[in-house]
Protein backbone atom coordinates (compact mmCIF):
# COMPACT_ATOMS: atom_id res chain seq x y z
CA UNK A 1 0.00 0.00 0.00
CA UNK A 2 1.13 3.53 -0.54
CA UNK A 3 3.58 4.96 1.96
CA UNK A 4 1.95 8.36 2.20
CA UNK A 5 -1.64 7.24 1.90
CA UNK A 6 -3.45 8.15 5.15
CA UNK A 7 -5.92 5.34 4.62
CA UNK A 8 -3.11 2.81 4.36
CA UNK A 9 -1.53 4.18 7.53
CA UNK A 10 -4.78 3.98 9.45
CA UNK A 11 -5.47 0.49 8.17
CA UNK A 12 -2.11 -0.71 9.37
CA UNK A 13 -2.72 0.84 12.76
CA UNK A 14 -5.52 -1.62 13.45
CA UNK A 15 -4.72 -4.25 16.01
CA UNK A 16 -4.35 -7.98 15.54
CA UNK A 17 -3.75 -10.62 18.20
CA UNK A 18 -0.23 -12.03 18.39
CA UNK A 19 1.25 -14.87 20.38
CA UNK A 20 4.89 -14.54 21.29
CA UNK A 21 6.96 -17.63 20.64
CA UNK A 22 9.99 -16.46 22.55
CA UNK A 23 10.58 -14.56 25.71
CA UNK A 24 11.37 -10.99 24.78
CA UNK A 25 12.27 -9.07 27.92
CA UNK A 26 13.28 -5.97 25.93
CA UNK A 27 9.77 -5.34 24.69
CA UNK A 28 8.25 -5.13 28.16
CA UNK A 29 6.76 -1.64 27.60
CA UNK A 30 4.33 -3.22 25.17
CA UNK A 31 2.87 -5.31 27.93
CA UNK A 32 2.37 -2.46 30.42
CA UNK A 33 5.69 -3.08 32.08
CA UNK A 34 5.55 -6.81 32.75
CA UNK A 35 8.04 -8.97 30.87
CA UNK A 36 6.97 -10.89 27.81
CA UNK A 37 7.29 -14.67 28.06
CA UNK A 38 6.80 -17.52 25.68
CA UNK A 39 3.10 -17.74 24.98
CA UNK A 40 2.12 -14.20 25.95
CA UNK A 41 -0.78 -12.94 23.90
CA UNK A 42 -0.96 -9.28 22.97
CA UNK A 43 -2.90 -7.10 20.58
CA UNK A 44 -0.42 -5.30 18.41
CA UNK A 45 -0.90 -2.95 15.43
CA UNK A 46 -0.56 -4.65 12.07
CA UNK A 47 2.69 -3.02 11.04
CA UNK A 48 4.40 -4.19 14.20
CA UNK A 49 2.75 -7.59 14.17
CA UNK A 50 3.85 -8.21 10.61
CA UNK A 51 7.45 -7.32 11.42
CA UNK A 52 7.49 -9.63 14.42
CA UNK A 53 5.82 -12.50 12.63
CA UNK A 54 8.08 -12.32 9.63
CA UNK A 55 11.47 -11.62 11.14
CA UNK A 56 13.58 -14.47 12.41
CA UNK A 57 16.29 -13.73 14.95
CA UNK A 58 19.64 -15.36 14.34
CA UNK A 59 20.26 -18.34 16.57
CA UNK A 60 19.75 -22.08 16.91
CA UNK A 61 15.95 -21.98 16.97
CA UNK A 62 14.77 -20.28 13.83
CA UNK A 63 11.20 -19.55 14.81
CA UNK A 64 9.88 -16.05 14.34
CA UNK A 65 9.39 -13.79 17.27
CA UNK A 66 5.60 -13.99 17.27
CA UNK A 67 2.83 -15.66 15.40
CA UNK A 68 -0.07 -13.73 13.98
CA UNK A 69 -3.65 -14.84 14.53
CA UNK A 70 -6.70 -13.79 12.64
CA UNK A 71 -8.22 -10.71 14.23
CA UNK A 72 -11.70 -11.23 15.71
CA UNK A 73 -13.13 -8.86 13.10
CA UNK A 74 -12.49 -11.53 10.47
CA UNK A 75 -13.33 -14.46 12.70
CA UNK A 76 -15.74 -17.25 11.74
CA UNK A 77 -18.67 -15.63 13.56
CA UNK A 78 -18.42 -12.45 11.53
CA UNK A 79 -17.88 -14.32 8.29
CA UNK A 80 -20.95 -16.44 8.90
CA UNK A 81 -23.02 -13.38 9.66
CA UNK A 82 -21.79 -11.79 6.45
CA UNK A 83 -22.66 -14.77 4.31
CA UNK A 84 -26.12 -14.84 5.87
CA UNK A 85 -27.00 -11.17 5.40
CA UNK A 86 -24.24 -8.75 4.43
CA UNK A 87 -26.33 -5.67 4.86
CA UNK A 88 -27.16 -6.12 8.52
CA UNK A 89 -23.62 -6.50 9.84
CA UNK A 90 -22.09 -3.42 11.43
CA UNK A 91 -18.67 -3.42 9.87
CA UNK A 92 -17.65 -0.30 11.71
CA UNK A 93 -18.07 -2.02 15.06
CA UNK A 94 -15.73 -4.79 13.90
CA UNK A 95 -13.01 -2.62 12.41
CA UNK A 96 -13.01 0.89 11.08
CA UNK A 97 -11.10 -0.15 7.98
CA UNK A 98 -12.63 -3.56 7.50
CA UNK A 99 -11.80 -4.20 3.89
CA UNK A 100 -8.28 -2.91 4.34
CA UNK A 101 -7.82 -5.31 7.22
CA UNK A 102 -9.00 -8.21 5.12
CA UNK A 103 -6.63 -7.23 2.37
CA UNK A 104 -3.65 -7.24 4.75
CA UNK A 105 -4.70 -10.60 6.11
CA UNK A 106 -4.75 -11.97 2.58
CA UNK A 107 -1.10 -11.02 2.34
CA UNK A 108 -0.06 -12.69 5.55
CA UNK A 109 -2.01 -15.92 5.53
CA UNK A 110 -1.40 -18.81 3.24
CA UNK A 111 -4.16 -21.28 4.04
CA UNK A 112 -6.09 -22.00 0.90
CA UNK A 113 -9.47 -22.27 2.56
CA UNK A 114 -9.15 -19.01 4.42
CA UNK A 115 -7.97 -17.22 1.32
CA UNK A 116 -10.86 -18.50 -0.75
CA UNK A 117 -13.35 -17.48 1.89
CA UNK A 118 -11.99 -13.99 2.24
CA UNK A 119 -11.77 -13.36 -1.47
CA UNK A 120 -15.25 -14.57 -2.16
CA UNK A 121 -16.58 -12.45 0.65
CA UNK A 122 -14.87 -9.37 -0.62
CA UNK A 123 -15.37 -9.47 -4.32
CA UNK A 124 -18.74 -10.99 -4.62
CA UNK A 125 -20.94 -10.96 -1.64
CA UNK A 126 -20.25 -8.38 0.98
CA UNK A 127 -18.78 -5.50 -0.89
CA UNK A 128 -21.13 -5.55 -3.82
CA UNK A 129 -24.34 -6.05 -1.90
CA UNK A 130 -23.48 -3.34 0.57
CA UNK A 131 -22.44 -1.06 -2.28
CA UNK A 132 -25.84 -1.50 -3.91
CA UNK A 133 -27.51 -0.63 -0.63
CA UNK A 134 -25.31 2.45 -0.37
CA UNK A 135 -26.37 3.51 -3.84
CA UNK A 136 -30.01 3.27 -2.84
CA UNK A 137 -29.49 5.18 0.37
CA UNK A 138 -27.60 7.99 -1.32
CA UNK A 139 -30.63 8.90 -3.42
CA UNK A 140 -33.01 9.51 -0.59
CA UNK A 141 -31.44 12.29 1.45
CA UNK A 142 -34.40 13.07 3.63
CA UNK A 143 -34.68 9.62 5.17
CA UNK A 144 -30.99 9.40 5.95
CA UNK A 145 -31.01 12.75 7.69
CA UNK A 146 -33.93 11.85 9.84
CA UNK A 147 -32.10 8.75 10.96
CA UNK A 148 -34.86 6.26 11.55
CA UNK A 149 -34.16 2.65 10.79
CA UNK A 150 -31.58 3.52 8.16
CA UNK A 151 -29.38 4.97 10.89
CA UNK A 152 -28.18 1.50 11.84
CA UNK A 153 -26.93 0.70 8.40
CA UNK A 154 -25.29 4.07 7.87
CA UNK A 155 -23.64 3.93 11.26
CA UNK A 156 -22.28 0.49 10.53
CA UNK A 157 -20.37 1.37 7.37
CA UNK A 158 -16.61 1.23 7.46
CA UNK A 159 -14.47 4.01 6.07
CA UNK A 160 -14.22 2.83 2.48
CA UNK A 161 -17.99 2.46 2.32
CA UNK A 162 -18.44 5.91 3.77
CA UNK A 163 -16.29 7.35 1.01
CA UNK A 164 -18.40 5.46 -1.51
CA UNK A 165 -21.54 6.95 -0.03
CA UNK A 166 -20.06 10.41 -0.13
CA UNK A 167 -19.08 9.95 -3.79
CA UNK A 168 -22.56 8.81 -4.77
CA UNK A 169 -24.20 11.55 -2.76
CA UNK A 170 -21.89 14.23 -4.13
CA UNK A 171 -22.67 13.17 -7.67
CA UNK A 172 -26.42 13.66 -7.42
CA UNK A 173 -25.97 16.74 -5.25
CA UNK A 174 -23.70 18.41 -7.77
CA UNK A 175 -26.22 17.82 -10.54
CA UNK A 176 -28.98 19.34 -8.42
CA UNK A 177 -26.84 22.33 -7.57
CA UNK A 178 -25.98 22.89 -11.23
CA UNK A 179 -29.64 22.84 -12.15
CA UNK A 180 -30.41 25.44 -9.53
CA UNK A 181 -27.49 27.69 -10.40
CA UNK A 182 -28.25 27.66 -14.09
CA UNK A 183 -31.88 28.49 -13.40
CA UNK A 184 -30.88 31.59 -11.52
CA UNK A 185 -28.45 33.16 -13.98
CA UNK B 1 0.26 11.21 -3.43
CA UNK B 2 -3.46 11.63 -3.56
CA UNK B 3 -4.95 14.61 -5.31
CA UNK B 4 -8.21 15.69 -3.66
CA UNK B 5 -9.98 16.31 -6.98
CA UNK B 6 -11.78 13.28 -8.36
CA UNK B 7 -10.79 12.09 -11.81
CA UNK B 8 -13.06 13.10 -14.66
CA UNK B 9 -15.42 16.02 -15.08
CA UNK B 10 -17.77 17.19 -12.35
CA UNK B 11 -21.41 17.86 -13.26
CA UNK B 12 -20.82 21.60 -13.08
CA UNK B 13 -18.00 21.30 -15.59
CA UNK B 14 -20.15 19.20 -17.93
CA UNK B 15 -22.84 21.84 -17.69
CA UNK B 16 -20.35 24.52 -18.56
CA UNK B 17 -18.98 22.60 -21.52
CA UNK B 18 -22.41 22.06 -23.03
CA UNK B 19 -22.64 25.79 -23.66
CA UNK B 20 -20.27 25.22 -26.53
CA UNK B 21 -22.93 23.40 -28.56
CA UNK B 22 -24.32 25.18 -31.57
CA UNK B 23 -28.01 26.05 -31.56
CA UNK B 24 -30.20 27.63 -34.18
CA UNK B 25 -30.94 31.26 -33.46
CA UNK B 26 -33.48 33.49 -35.16
CA UNK B 27 -32.28 37.07 -34.75
CA UNK B 28 -34.65 39.92 -34.25
CA UNK B 29 -32.29 42.65 -35.31
CA UNK B 30 -29.33 42.89 -37.62
CA UNK B 31 -26.07 41.96 -36.01
CA UNK B 32 -22.62 41.56 -37.50
CA UNK B 33 -20.73 38.32 -37.41
CA UNK B 34 -18.37 37.98 -34.45
CA UNK B 35 -14.79 36.75 -34.49
CA UNK B 36 -14.88 34.12 -31.80
CA UNK B 37 -11.94 31.95 -30.80
CA UNK B 38 -13.58 28.87 -32.22
CA UNK B 39 -14.16 30.52 -35.56
CA UNK B 40 -16.21 33.38 -37.00
CA UNK B 41 -20.00 33.37 -36.72
CA UNK B 42 -22.23 34.20 -39.61
CA UNK B 43 -23.70 37.72 -39.71
CA UNK B 44 -27.20 37.76 -38.31
CA UNK B 45 -29.83 39.00 -40.70
CA UNK B 46 -33.44 38.64 -39.60
CA UNK B 47 -35.38 36.53 -40.18
CA UNK B 48 -32.79 34.02 -41.34
CA UNK B 49 -31.73 31.34 -38.87
CA UNK B 50 -28.08 31.31 -37.81
CA UNK B 51 -26.15 28.71 -35.86
CA UNK B 52 -24.50 30.14 -32.76
CA UNK B 53 -22.88 28.70 -29.64
CA UNK B 54 -25.31 28.24 -26.81
CA UNK B 55 -23.68 30.74 -24.47
CA UNK B 56 -23.96 33.47 -27.08
CA UNK B 57 -27.51 32.45 -27.91
CA UNK B 58 -28.54 32.69 -24.26
CA UNK B 59 -26.91 36.08 -23.95
CA UNK B 60 -28.73 37.44 -26.97
CA UNK B 61 -31.97 35.96 -25.74
CA UNK B 62 -31.58 37.74 -22.44
CA UNK B 63 -30.99 40.99 -24.29
CA UNK B 64 -34.09 40.27 -26.34
CA UNK B 65 -32.16 40.43 -29.56
CA UNK B 66 -32.88 36.90 -30.74
CA UNK B 67 -35.06 33.85 -30.32
CA UNK B 68 -33.77 30.32 -30.02
CA UNK B 69 -35.26 27.60 -32.14
CA UNK B 70 -35.53 24.33 -30.21
CA UNK B 71 -33.53 21.35 -31.49
CA UNK B 72 -35.23 18.71 -33.59
CA UNK B 73 -35.50 16.29 -30.69
CA UNK B 74 -36.77 18.75 -28.09
CA UNK B 75 -40.47 18.71 -28.73
CA UNK B 76 -43.42 16.69 -27.45
CA UNK B 77 -43.66 14.17 -30.30
CA UNK B 78 -39.98 13.35 -30.49
CA UNK B 79 -39.60 13.05 -26.72
CA UNK B 80 -42.71 10.88 -26.41
CA UNK B 81 -41.30 8.60 -29.06
CA UNK B 82 -37.99 8.31 -27.24
CA UNK B 83 -39.71 7.77 -23.92
CA UNK B 84 -41.76 4.94 -25.40
CA UNK B 85 -38.55 3.37 -26.63
CA UNK B 86 -37.00 3.60 -23.19
CA UNK B 87 -39.97 2.24 -21.27
CA UNK B 88 -40.54 -0.65 -23.66
CA UNK B 89 -39.79 -3.89 -21.91
CA UNK B 90 -37.77 -5.23 -24.78
CA UNK B 91 -35.21 -2.47 -24.42
CA UNK B 92 -34.75 -2.88 -20.71
CA UNK B 93 -31.02 -3.29 -21.09
CA UNK B 94 -30.16 -0.56 -23.52
CA UNK B 95 -30.62 3.17 -23.59
CA UNK B 96 -31.99 5.14 -26.48
CA UNK B 97 -29.30 5.52 -29.10
CA UNK B 98 -27.12 8.53 -29.61
CA UNK B 99 -27.15 10.43 -32.89
CA UNK B 100 -25.39 8.98 -35.89
CA UNK B 101 -21.72 9.77 -36.05
CA UNK B 102 -20.60 11.81 -39.05
CA UNK B 103 -18.81 10.06 -41.90
CA UNK B 104 -15.05 10.50 -41.65
CA UNK B 105 -13.79 13.01 -44.17
CA UNK B 106 -11.59 11.67 -46.92
CA UNK B 107 -7.89 12.35 -46.95
CA UNK B 108 -7.23 15.65 -48.68
CA UNK B 109 -4.56 16.11 -51.32
CA UNK B 110 -1.14 16.99 -50.07
CA UNK B 111 -1.02 20.51 -51.51
CA UNK B 112 -3.46 22.01 -49.10
CA UNK B 113 -2.86 21.20 -45.51
CA UNK B 114 -6.27 20.05 -44.33
CA UNK B 115 -5.38 20.65 -40.75
CA UNK B 116 -5.06 24.37 -41.13
CA UNK B 117 -7.91 25.04 -43.53
CA UNK B 118 -10.74 27.10 -42.15
CA UNK B 119 -13.50 24.73 -43.04
CA UNK B 120 -11.64 21.70 -41.73
CA UNK B 121 -12.94 22.12 -38.21
CA UNK B 122 -13.83 18.51 -37.49
CA UNK B 123 -16.16 18.29 -34.57
CA UNK B 124 -15.42 15.19 -32.61
CA UNK B 125 -17.92 13.37 -30.44
CA UNK B 126 -19.46 14.40 -28.11
CA UNK B 127 -19.71 17.64 -30.04
CA UNK B 128 -21.38 16.37 -33.17
CA UNK B 129 -22.47 18.65 -35.90
CA UNK B 130 -26.11 19.65 -35.61
CA UNK B 131 -26.62 17.98 -32.28
CA UNK B 132 -28.77 20.80 -31.00
CA UNK B 133 -29.73 22.82 -34.03
CA UNK B 134 -33.17 22.73 -35.58
CA UNK B 135 -31.88 20.16 -38.07
CA UNK B 136 -30.91 17.74 -35.33
CA UNK B 137 -31.94 14.09 -35.54
CA UNK B 138 -35.27 13.78 -33.84
CA UNK B 139 -35.03 10.19 -32.67
CA UNK B 140 -31.80 10.34 -30.73
CA UNK B 141 -30.72 12.13 -27.59
CA UNK B 142 -27.36 13.84 -28.06
CA UNK B 143 -24.65 13.80 -25.46
CA UNK B 144 -25.65 17.00 -23.69
CA UNK B 145 -29.38 16.51 -23.88
CA UNK B 146 -30.06 17.01 -20.20
CA UNK B 147 -28.07 20.21 -19.79
CA UNK B 148 -29.21 21.68 -23.09
CA UNK B 149 -32.87 21.04 -22.49
CA UNK B 150 -32.67 22.44 -18.99
CA UNK B 151 -30.99 25.65 -20.11
CA UNK B 152 -33.32 26.16 -23.02
CA UNK B 153 -36.42 25.53 -20.96
CA UNK B 154 -35.28 27.91 -18.25
CA UNK B 155 -34.20 30.82 -20.37
CA UNK B 156 -36.14 30.42 -23.59
CA UNK B 157 -39.41 28.86 -22.48
CA UNK B 158 -41.45 31.11 -24.72
CA UNK B 159 -39.82 29.63 -27.81
CA UNK B 160 -41.45 26.28 -27.12
CA UNK B 161 -44.94 25.24 -28.08
CA UNK B 162 -45.69 23.45 -24.83
CA UNK B 163 -42.90 23.93 -22.28
CA UNK B 164 -44.73 22.18 -19.42
CA UNK B 165 -45.30 18.99 -21.39
CA UNK B 166 -41.70 19.02 -22.55
CA UNK B 167 -40.55 19.53 -18.99
CA UNK B 168 -42.62 16.61 -17.76
CA UNK B 169 -41.39 14.33 -20.52
CA UNK B 170 -37.79 15.24 -19.81
CA UNK B 171 -38.23 14.46 -16.13
CA UNK B 172 -39.72 11.07 -16.92
CA UNK B 173 -36.97 10.30 -19.38
CA UNK B 174 -34.34 11.14 -16.83
CA UNK B 175 -35.89 8.92 -14.18
CA UNK B 176 -36.24 5.96 -16.51
CA UNK B 177 -32.64 6.18 -17.65
CA UNK B 178 -31.27 6.55 -14.13
CA UNK B 179 -33.22 3.55 -12.90
CA UNK B 180 -31.91 1.49 -15.82
CA UNK B 181 -28.40 2.57 -14.94
CA UNK B 182 -28.85 1.60 -11.32
CA UNK B 183 -30.09 -1.81 -12.31
CA UNK B 184 -26.89 -2.20 -14.27
CA UNK B 185 -24.88 -1.70 -11.09
CA UNK B 186 -25.57 -5.26 -10.12
CA UNK B 187 -23.26 -6.65 -12.75
CA UNK B 188 -20.40 -4.37 -11.80
CA UNK B 189 -17.21 -6.28 -11.34
CA UNK B 190 -13.52 -5.66 -11.59
CA UNK B 191 -13.42 -7.01 -15.11
CA UNK B 192 -17.03 -6.68 -16.27
CA UNK B 193 -18.64 -3.49 -17.45
CA UNK B 194 -22.06 -1.93 -17.80
CA UNK B 195 -23.24 -1.16 -21.29
CA UNK B 196 -23.67 2.59 -21.31
CA UNK B 197 -24.13 3.36 -24.99
CA UNK B 198 -26.31 6.38 -25.25
CA UNK B 199 -25.72 7.85 -21.80
CA UNK B 200 -25.52 11.60 -21.66
CA UNK B 201 -22.75 13.70 -20.14
CA UNK B 202 -24.58 14.76 -17.02
CA UNK B 203 -25.80 11.25 -16.27
CA UNK B 204 -22.30 9.84 -16.55
CA UNK B 205 -20.93 12.59 -14.32
CA UNK B 206 -23.52 11.79 -11.68
CA UNK B 207 -22.55 8.14 -11.29
CA UNK B 208 -18.86 8.46 -12.08
CA UNK B 209 -17.76 8.83 -8.47
CA UNK B 210 -19.77 5.91 -7.19
CA UNK B 211 -19.04 3.48 -10.00
CA UNK B 212 -15.36 4.36 -9.90
CA UNK B 213 -15.23 3.69 -6.19
CA UNK B 214 -16.98 0.32 -6.46
CA UNK B 215 -14.82 -0.92 -9.31
CA UNK B 216 -11.67 0.22 -7.51
CA UNK B 217 -12.65 -1.64 -4.38
CA UNK B 218 -13.38 -4.81 -6.32
CA UNK B 219 -10.22 -4.45 -8.36
CA UNK B 220 -7.82 -4.30 -5.42
CA UNK B 221 -9.08 -7.52 -3.99
CA UNK B 222 -9.15 -9.22 -7.35
CA UNK B 223 -5.60 -8.29 -8.26
CA UNK B 224 -4.31 -9.74 -4.99
CA UNK B 225 -6.17 -12.95 -5.62
CA UNK B 226 -4.74 -13.23 -9.10
CA UNK B 227 -1.23 -12.48 -7.93
CA UNK B 228 -1.41 -15.20 -5.33
CA UNK B 229 -2.82 -17.75 -7.74
CA UNK B 230 -0.06 -16.99 -10.19
CA UNK B 231 2.56 -17.40 -7.50
CA UNK B 232 1.17 -20.72 -6.40
CA UNK B 233 0.92 -21.98 -9.97
CA UNK B 234 4.53 -21.00 -10.55
CA UNK B 235 5.71 -22.77 -7.45
CA UNK B 236 3.97 -25.94 -8.39
CA UNK B 237 5.48 -25.87 -11.84
CA UNK B 238 9.00 -25.14 -10.71
CA UNK B 239 9.07 -27.68 -7.92
CA UNK B 240 11.84 -25.83 -6.14
CA UNK B 241 11.52 -24.24 -2.77
CA UNK B 242 9.65 -21.00 -2.98
CA UNK B 243 11.58 -17.80 -2.98
CA UNK B 244 8.86 -16.24 -0.88
CA UNK B 245 10.44 -15.40 2.43
CA UNK B 246 7.12 -15.56 4.21
CA UNK B 247 6.86 -19.35 3.86
CA UNK B 248 8.45 -20.19 7.17
CA UNK B 249 6.03 -23.06 7.86
CA UNK B 250 7.63 -25.10 5.08
CA UNK B 251 11.08 -24.56 6.54
CA UNK B 252 9.94 -25.87 9.90
CA UNK B 253 8.77 -29.14 8.38
CA UNK B 254 12.21 -30.05 7.03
Amino acid sequence: MAYYNPEAILTDAQKAPCTFELAVPGLAPLNNGSAIEHGTKLDLPLWMAEMLAVSKPAGPSSTSLASLDMPPALGPRVLNALSADPKSVELRAQAQWFYGLGERMLDLFDEEKMVELLIDMFSRQTFKQRALEIADKSQNTRTTQQGGDSGDFMGGLDETERQLFRAAHDGSNAVKRWFESSSRS
Amino acid sequence: MALPLPPGLTPAEVGFLCEMELVTVIPRQRLEGLELLGGPTQPMIPPFATPLPLWLALLLKKQRRANISPPGWLNVEALTHILDFETDERTADVFSPSPRLPQPTSTAPLEEDPYLAHDALELSPPFLKDAATAQAQDDALPYHWLELSHLLLTHAADDFDDPDAVHRLLRDLREVRMSKLRKGFRVLDAGAGVKMNGMGGMEVAEVRGFVGGVVDGLRINRSREEARKEEEAEQRENGLGSSNYRDDEDDDML
